[in-house]
């Protein structure tokens, strides 16, 4: 018996709501409230905890079967995930703008790498545009703000 | 009422209006024919156009997209054979062979006027019982509040089509979520992780934008990388005149299937969380049990394309009642709008309706105006759609992520929700990789404080814990709960027993 | 089309560095959610206030925990006059109820601009059809009538009042502004709260009674809802709402805001909004508001430390 994925990620749950539990003994009540801030996030955490482990005993149990394996392109998904993760990062310093305009270019390029001077302008064009058409209506026309830089004050 | 609907009729025709409640109506269609684009997505990005304007405009943009959204989803279902949306998948069954049998007009046509019925019918219960249930709503306690939540999440994670014990830890996960950061009775610090933005607690749209856009991106990458188009079987110059008579007749004739169709559309719309697919899937399913000829279904006859288009069409309708009455999303476009009506400062709610006559009745004239609007979108752009949807996806994921992160950012000016948006996107696509229901679990982000303010609310007014069950609205509502809970073990079962489960199927 | 092709050269181009302020939209952090009666005040404002600084007044609604979410976030912006922040004394009882951190002097005040009278107001499923009704039965029943309030906030604050003055005991349930308040005692969930003169379309209505307010004299609005003093019961409260910016801002801005604020409060336009929400148009410059504010703040200390909440 082994677990399966579903199984590791019982676990996971499980000791996560264990570990958050244990962080609600620390909290104070409050006198003008009877109950006090730990005492929901207890019986949540608690019934997690106890559906997660109920996870992981019937995945122990259960007989397990090899799937179908589907082929999926990891690689490309946390590498998107990573350069949407370091446009967050930059977008405070270097302003919506720009961050934008990069952002835009470098996941285009990934997905469909652009051949050609051609394609590569094309790339650069749907950047700028989606930069600043998105930066035009939203701070003129919808009067919502947008991050400037800290670095660039732009 | 009639007065009431009629000055909302009114007011809404004004261009300011109007003007929203259109391009929403275009992008739902548009968003709605893009596979791989839910209407969800569609709506998340519409959702940062909104903030600037007042919210009855916002809300009939959204109206929009969800009524175009639910019917866009056809055009690529018939024509490619892939569902638009998962709202479409039960279309193609009957629409795609209809379309290669030589008949793409009349198939598009009859899915665009049952969409239009089916709606239209959503629209009279929409506007007939909300008021009536947020009377009853009204009428409702601490305790009813509080158990009614409960029965909400517990009836979606129970009616996913994973596994009943997952779809609950889903449910829990995302009630975890709203403990973190503040207690919302008085703001107190718990469980912040020493992460700064946990703080002030998460807000649940940056989580749901988060979950959904990622999950669903993310997806398509994996699966492509990115880089495959749509080619292939497309025809460019396919022919889509058709009578427009004969097919509205050939609706129209089947006036009692028509009504039915719409009301498990409806009855689905009003169930929290499940959304149209499931409300599509049931009413083909249904049509085939009535059905005098069963063995016809999935060759291309018009009663497949009429059930699935009619009842996710009027699933809208029934999701919006939920909404206004009790401020519980029917379906995760939905929980955006919610998100947006909060971003006014607007609670939905028993007394919506009542507080905000001007922007209850708004709504409804925007969902019935949205129709003929979508109609006209259709007739005059259909054969656009097939262009739109051979636009790359390279170009397309990066500027919806951007949007995204306005959406996220614009909330409330901080990078805060920029950084919640992230975590939950990699937090949501791992969750669809280990085989986790996302309904349930932003349901539980979505309730979660209400349920435990509400949880407050009780035991102040009254220490005695027993009143959850003795009083009976409460009680019956808990007893359902368990009922649902129960009856998801029993269908598991049963469902193991004739097949083998099926792995990390994902709908949204 | 000369508008456009500026906009879009504005977009495209840094700004200048030390461009006169304003010189980009400004947010307006209101600590509770739309629709409650904050929000009904300062929405008629904003715009007028827009009017006079040039550039767009946007309102953000950040409600949660009695308002201090809200409060932190306007005192952890940057104090560079685009983030303003609309307070009323709640400020200070949250604070001295130990509720949050923040308190007034985290800010530097621009102007104050209003003062509602608070109004006692039951639920129409309570049997009183009097003050004195209510408080025969209140005498009856210590701790037994239910009042909806923000915790530690002035609506919490003023039924403790009234408690302290009469010898009468509440329960008190958590909701959370006005709104919430309104939809509880509509239902019956509670007996009492502490609303204002905007609900009085509801009381006309039938829907709500108003038992007592608490001003000097009768207000004009309501004429016959009596007063609390008249009633022999010697409480006065009103809730006082102002605008300030986060500590640090640099003097040009505030000199700029403030003759704005002035300029504003004092339209014509503005009483007229005010006369709808049932408030007064009270206007105190800053070297006045800052005064007052010193004076509010050791009045509610002390009343938080009669009332038993003093946390400090």
């Amino acid at each position: 018996m082994k677990l399966s994925r579903d199984g590791w990620a019982g676990l996971v749950v499980l000791a996560a709501s264990l570990v958050l539990s244990g962080l609600t003994l620390e909290l104070k009540a409050n006198p003008l409230v009877p109950i006090g801030p730990g005492f929901y996030p207890r019986i949540v955490l608690g019934v997690t905890a106890l559906l997660a482990a109920l996870l992981v005993v019937t995945d122990w149990y259960a007989a397990k079967k090899a799937g179908p394996k589907v082929p999926a392109d990891y690689a490309a998904v946390v590498v998107q995930f990573a350069v949407f993760g370091i446009y967050v990062a930059a977008l405070p310093w270097l302003g919506f703008r720009i961050a934008t305009f990069a952002y835009v270019a470098v996941t285009n390029a990934l997905m469909d790498p652009p051949r050609g001077a051609r394609q590569w302008t094309r790339a650069a064009t749907i950047a700028l545009a989606s930069a600043l058409a998105t930066y035009f209506v939203f701070e003129h026309y919808l009067s919502v703000l947008l991050p400037r830089g800290r670095w660039t004050d732009f | 009422m009639y007065e009431l609907l009629a000055a909302g009729l009114v007011n809404i025709a004004q261009v300011k209006y109007l003007l929203p409640l259109f391009f929403g109506t275009l992008a739902g269609v548009v968003g709605g024919a893009l596979p791989g684009v839910t209407i969800t997505m569609t709506i998340i990005v519409v959702l940062p156009f909104t903030f600037g304007l007042d919210p009855l405009q916002g809300l009939a943009a959204m109206t929009g997209v969800y009524v175009g959204g639910s019917a866009g989803g056809l055009v690529t279902a018939v024509l490619l054979g892939i569902p638009g949306t998962p709202a479409a998948i039960a279309t193609v069954f009957d629409g795609h062979p209809m379309a290669k049998k030589g008949e793409p007009g009349r198939a598009i046509w009859l899915g665009v006027w049952a969409s239009f019925f089916g709606g239209l019918l959503g629209g009279v219960f929409l506007i007939g019982a909300t008021a009536p249930l947020a009377a009853i709503a009204l009428q409702f306690g601490p305790w009813e509040f509080f158990s009614l939540f409960i029965l909400a999440v517990s009836m979606v994670a129970g009616l996913t089509e994973a596994s009943l014990l997952k779809g609950l830890i889903a449910g829990g996960l995302g009630l975890i979520v709203t403990v973190l950061g503040s207690d919302p009775v008085m703001g107190q610090e718990r469980l912040t992780l020493g992460i700064d933005f946990v703080k002030g607690g998460i807000d649940f749209l940056p989580v749901l934008i988060g979950v959904f856009a990622f999950a669903q991106i993310m997806g398509e990458i994996e699966r492509s990388g990115g880089k495959a188009q749509l080619a292939g079987s497309l025809e460019r110059g396919v022919k889509l005149t058709v009578s427009h008579a004969k097919v509205i007749w050939e609706i129209l004739s089947r006036p009692f299937q028509l009504l039915w169709f719409a009301f498990v559309g409806v009855l689905i719309g009003v169930l929290p969380a499940i959304g149209a697919s499931a409300a599509s899937m049931m009413a083909y399913d249904q049509a085939k049990k009535i059905s005098r000829r069963p063995e016809k279904f999935g060759s291309g006859i018009p009663e497949g394309i009429i059930a699935s288009e009619s009842s996710n069409n009027a699933n809208v309708g029934g999701s919006l009642v939920t909404i206004m009455a009790f401020g519980i999303p029917g379906d995760s476009v939905t929980a955006v709008m919610l998100g947006a009506l909060t971003i006014h400062g607007i609670q939905s709610g028993p007394l919506f309706i009542s507080q905000n006559p001007q922007l209850a009745y708004g709504i409804f004239a925007a969902y019935l105006l949205a129709h003929p609007i979508m109609v006209l979108i259709l007739a005059l752009g259909a054969r656009w759609m097939l262009r739109i949807v051979t636009l790359p996806k390279a170009a397309l994921f990066p500027v919806v992520l951007v949007l995204c992160v306005i959406g996220a950012y614009a909330l409330n000016n901080t990078m805060a929700n920029v950084y919640v948006l992230l975590v939950f996107g990699v937090l949501g696509y791992l969750m669809v990789k280990f085989g986790f229901p996302l309904a349930p679990f932003i349901l539980g982000v979505i309730l979660g404080d209400q349920i435990e303010i509400n949880l407050v609310r009780s035991i102040m007014t009254d220490s005695n814990p027993w009143l959850f069950i003795t009083r009976p609205i409460s009680g019956g509502l808990l007893l359902a709960s368990v009922l649902s809970v129960l009856f998801a073990l029993w269908q598991h079962r049963r469902m193991q027993k004739k097949t083998a489960a099926a792995d990390g199927d994902s709908d949204f | 089309m000369k508008k456009l092709i500026a906009g879009a050269l504005a977009a495209l181009l840094p700004l200048a560095a030390g461009a006169a302020y304003p010189e980009r939209p400004i947010k307006l952090i209101v600590p509770w959610a739309a629709g409650g009666d904050t929000d009904n005040i300062f929405r008629p404002f904003a715009p007028l206030l827009q009017k006079q600084l040039g550039e767009t007044v946007v309102i953000a609604n950040v409600g949660g925990a009695s308002g201090t979410r809200g409060a932190k976030e306007a005192k952890d912006s940057p104090p560079d006059g685009y983030t303003l922040y609309a307070v009323h004394d709640y400020i200070h009882s949250t604070y001295w109820a130990g509720v949050a951190d923040v308190n007034y002097t985290d800010f530097e005040p621009i102007c104050l601009i209003s003062s509602t009278a608070s109004v006692l107001t039951a639920s129409p499923k309570t049997p009183w059809k009097s003050w004195q009704e209510f408080l025969a039965d209140a005498k009856k029943r210590p701790g037994q009538i239910t009042v909806g309030a923000t915790l530690a906030s002035t609506s919490h604050f003023f039924p403790a009042l009234i408690e302290q003055a009469t010898g009468v005991k509440f329960k008190y349930v958590s909701y959370e502004g006005l709104a919430p308040r309104m939809n509880a005692i509509l239902g019956g969930h509670v007996d009492l709260t502490d609303s204002n003169l905007t609900q009085k379309g509801k009381v006309d209505a039938g829907q709500l009674k108003f038992l007592a307010i608490a001003t000097e004299k009768r207000h004009p609005e309501m004429p016959n809802v009596p007063t609390l003093k008249e009633l022999g019961v010697n409480v006065v409260y009103d809730v006082n709402r102002g605008i300030m910016v986060p500590k640090g801002a640099p003097a040009g801005v505030i000199a700029k805001l403030e003759s704005s604020c002035a300029a504003a409060a004092n339209e014509p336009a503005f009483a007229q909004a005010m006369k709808l929400q049932g408030t007064d148009v009270r206007y105190m410059g800053r070297p006045e508001y800052a005064k007052w504010l010193k004076q509010n703040d050791d009045l509610n200390r002390n009343l938080a430390k009669d009332l038993g909440l003093l946390k400090r």
